[in-house]
């Protein structure tokens, strides 16, 4: 159980955030740059004074500004990964990696270095220098080595944001995976859609330093894309219904109905996570017939947003669920007379679906697009 | 060694001993302010700046009057000293070893805290959440990154030994075979007729022991430097 | 431009303001024979007094003074000093035992092997046979001032310094003389020096030699003729 509450400042930057996460696993920490990510996860580490609140780990407050609470950085036992890796360049990488794990008590340690060597796929960097890793190769060696000091709390500071798509790609399933083998609650600070859809199960959504929703991520990443955080997208929790091989397709159960997308590689009765782009759907005032889209969901508009630049923001009703958001322009609108109320038919081609789903354990994961 | 009389030699050795003496035992202060003025916001910094400065911008003399006011046997620290401990520095090559210790002060310091300045602090707080104390961060972390410039203030330090004069001759006098520096004997050569024969000589060594100690300053930073990357 | 001896800077100074409207004079003090190497080297000085005939006598071989300009101006005495709160007194012509005096304390004196009051003090000492007991535990100095300053502070037991210099300050007392006999005469020469000579040069240096002048040195505890 984490629980922050917090005020203060980092230079002219002001932080006013709360939430609390009761689940274990992934929370992610969201927002566009500049919205007090980085200042939290700093605040959290002990790297940074809050004037006023609290911090609780695990049941153990780690700052508590009424009780005069403030526990060194060096003892919260909360393993930061950054951006930079900040790998300590006169160490080997061995020594990098257990470089922590020689400061915590033995009685303590969770994990091995075997273990996590073996996790990550390191072990033939052992006896190199950082200065002579690629990106990826140090982002590895610096997550093990946060993993290795045992921590109780692990939290990301957008690790992936300096890696090229191929290195993010390579590392995503390390973290997906690393959350499951090893049982440590993981903060993962990101401005990245993706990364979050594909390993977190509850989102913080932070805006100007302030904390807009909590929630699981399915709705709350919804609400990202709304209210000037971005476009428009949807979240929609589903499970794996069946496969039809000869077309190479999954079938999916959502509580809005039924959807197909490209082939997923997953049981029947898996969870998948999808992700709409509003700018992928589109509207019908009658189910069309003989049209390629194999998602046809039918819907009721709840509200339309116009954006004034020729493009509007319709908010659909598809049942059960989160709301669906569809692009479409102001001209559509006027020319079908659109209006909140009016039952559609929502289509969404197969293709235009994003699928997330954690891979089981004896297999990697697949985050396809 | 060849060319050179007993009291010559012995210049040259005692100056050697007090360097070494000087440079040992300032190191671990020079480490100290120079990682205080580097990492820590305080109150009357400016003045702390200023008064480790002092010896590179007063009068050697001075400096050498100041510790004999409060190193002297009779002097405000020198007398707790000798009458609690039965230490005392007044005439002896250790308080040589002080004068040095001071005059080369201000360039150790100077060193040591470029390099400190110069180590990444990212890196230290990762060392923080990776569970090191402040101490072992800077022990583990800042000073082998910092090593180069500790390498070069404490060489710098030792060759400004080498060369002192004013401040020594003021506090501990020239005495033979205790006090008498490389620079002090030197200086007693060029004031006595026919002096300027082991003047010569000594002022050639004391060239050759400065350039060795400047020389051997580049090459271990730069191997120090080497081994960081 | 006068380029005197360290020892007799007080006195030359209240000679200078003496002297007042007659002419500028200005004055340099240091060792003898720091200021006998600047005139070596081209200083720009016009007359020169020495606490000790032998940096005159080097100059003169070289030709760098007026030789007919050179005249004794004054004369010093050489004493045992200690700490004005010191009670020790010491006949130096009855073999004291200095080394035993000392204790594990130093004797103060300018640097016996150039400094003019140095000189003078081991010529003494040997003299007196008294060298060998202290050689060994003397605090040479750059200057004779600085021995004083070493025994105004307590820092050594005794010095030997001038009389003049022992007048100076209430710090130190007088605990020995050293018998003339002892050493050679202490005599402070003055010259022009050569090619300097002007009519104002002249002035000031015959007015070292007037009874006004040599009261204001006898003042200051110089021996004058």
């Amino acid at each position: 159980m984490i629980e922050v509450h917090v005020s203060g400042a980092a230079g002219a930057f002001r932080i006013d955030a709360e939430f609390t996460v009761t689940e274990g696993g992934v929370t992610a920490l969201f927002g566009p740059s500049g919205s007090g990510k980085t200042t939290l996860i700093n605040m959290i580490a002990g790297l940074l004074r809050p004037e006023r609140g609290r911090i609780v780990v695990n049941g153990a407050p780690v700052f508590d500004s009424q009780a005069g609470v403030d526990i060194a950085p060096h003892r919260r036992r909360i393993g930061t990964i950054f951006q930079e890796g900040r790998l300590f360049p006169h160490l080997t990488v061995r020594a990098n990696l257990v470089y922590g794990m020689n400061r915590t008590p033995p009685a303590q340690r969770y994990v091995g270095l075997d273990q996590v060597v073996d996790m990550l796929g390191i072990g033939a960097l052992l006896t190199r220098r950082p200065a002579t890793l690629s990106g990826g190769e140090k982002q590895r060696v610096a997550i093990g080595r946060a993993l290795l000091a045992s921590p109780r709390l692990l939290l990301m500071d957008e690790p992936l944001a300096a890696l090229d798509a191929a290195r993010k790609a390579e590392i995503l399933p390390f973290i997906e995976r690393l959350h499951r083998d090893i049982d440590v609650p993981v903060i993962y600070v990101s401005h990245a859609m993706d990364e979050v859809l594909a390993i977190a199960d509850t989102m913080v959504l932070m805006a100007e330093g302030r904390v807009v929703a909590v929630g699981p991520v399915e709705e709350v990443a919804s609400r990202a894309g709304t209210g000037g955080l971005g476009h428009a997208e949807t979240v929609i929790a589903a499970t794996v219904a069946g496969h039809e091989p000869e077309f190479g397709l999954t079938r999916l159960a959502a509580p809005a109905g039924a959807l197909r997308v490209p082939r997923l590689d997953r049981a029947v009765g898996s969870m998948v996570r999808l992700r709409i782009r509003a700018r992928d759907v589109s509207l019908a005032l009658s189910r069309p017939a003989d049209i390629s889209v194999l998602n046809i969901l039918p819907a009721t508009i709840e509200s339309i947003d116009d954006h004034g630049d020729g493009t509007v923001d319709v908010t659909l009703d598809i049942g059960p669920g989160p709301r669906l958001h569809a692009q479409i322009t102001a001209r559509a609108v006027h020319d079908l007379a659109l209006g909140p109320g009016a039952r559609v038919h929502a289509l969404v081609k197969s293709v235009a679906i994003d699928r997330y789903s954690p891979a089981p354990p004896s297999q990697s994961s697949d985050s396809g697009t | 060694m060849p060319g050179l009389t007993p009291e010559e030699w012995s210049a040259v050795q005692l100056s050697l001993r007090v360097a070494l003496l000087s440079t040992a035992v300032s190191l671990p202060f020079g480490l100290f302010f120079a990682w205080l003025l580097a990492r820590r916001d305080f109150l009357g910094k400016g003045l702390l700046n200023g008064i480790v400065h002092l010896p590179l911008v007063l009068p050697p003399v001075v400096v050498g009057y100041a510790l004999l006011v409060l190193l002297g046997r009779k002097g405000a620290i020198g007398a707790w000293l000798y009458d609690t401990l039965g230490v005392t520095v007044a005439f002896k090559w250790e308080g040589a070893a002080v004068a040095s210790a001071v005059m080369g002060f201000p360039l150790m310091v100077r060193a040591i805290r470029l390099s400190l300045d110069a180590v990444d602090r990212r890196l230290e707080a990762a060392a923080l959440t990776l569970g090191a104390s402040p101490v072992g961060v800077f022990a583990t972390i800042t000073l082998p990154l910092a090593l180069p410039g500790v390498v070069t203030g404490a060489i710098l330090a030792f060759a400004r030994s080498l060369g002192e004069f004013g401040a020594t001759i003021t506090f501990v006098s020239n005495i033979p075979g205790e006090t008498r520096t490389l620079p002090l004997a030197l200086y007693s050569y060029t004031q006595v007729p026919g002096g300027d024969g082991p003047a010569l000589r000594l002022a050639v060594i004391s060239v050759v022991l400065a350039m060795a100690a400047l020389l051997a300053s580049e090459v271990l930073a730069r191997r120090v430097a080497a081994r960081l990357q | 431009m006068v380029f005197a001896a360290a020892s007799t800077a007080s006195a030359i100074q209240d000679v200078i303001a003496l002297y007042g409207a007659r002419g500028a004079v200005v004055a340099s003090f240091a060792a003898s024979s720091a200021l006998a190497r600047q005139i070596q080297n081209g200083a720009p000085a016009d007359i020169y007094i020495s606490a000790n005939p032998r940096w005159m006598d080097s100059l003169a071989g070289a030709g760098l003074i007026e030789a007919a300009s050179r005249r004794d101006l004054l004369g010093n005495r050489l004493v045992l000093i200690a700490p004005a709160d010191s009670p020790v007194h010491v006949d130096l012509s009855a073999q004291p035992a200095l080394d035993s005096l000392l204790g594990d304390g130093r004797l103060a004196l300018a640097d016996p092997a150039h400094v003019p009051a140095g000189l003078y003090a081991r010529a003494a000492l040997e003299a007196l046979g008294l060298w060998p007991a202290v050689a060994g535990a003397v605090a040479p100095m750059n200057n004779v001032r600085a021995a004083l300053v070493l025994v105004e502070r307590g820092e050594a037991p005794l010095g030997v310094v001038y009389a003049t210099d022992a007048a100076i300050t209430d710090g130190v007392r007088v605990a020995g003389v050293f018998p003339e006999s002892s050493h050679p005469p202490i005599v402070y020469p003055a010259a022009i020096v050569a090619g300097r000579e002007t009519v104002a040069v002249r002035a000031f240096h015959d007015f070292l030699f007037t009874d006004a002048a040599r009261a204001v040195f006898a003042a200051h505890g110089f021996v004058v003729e």
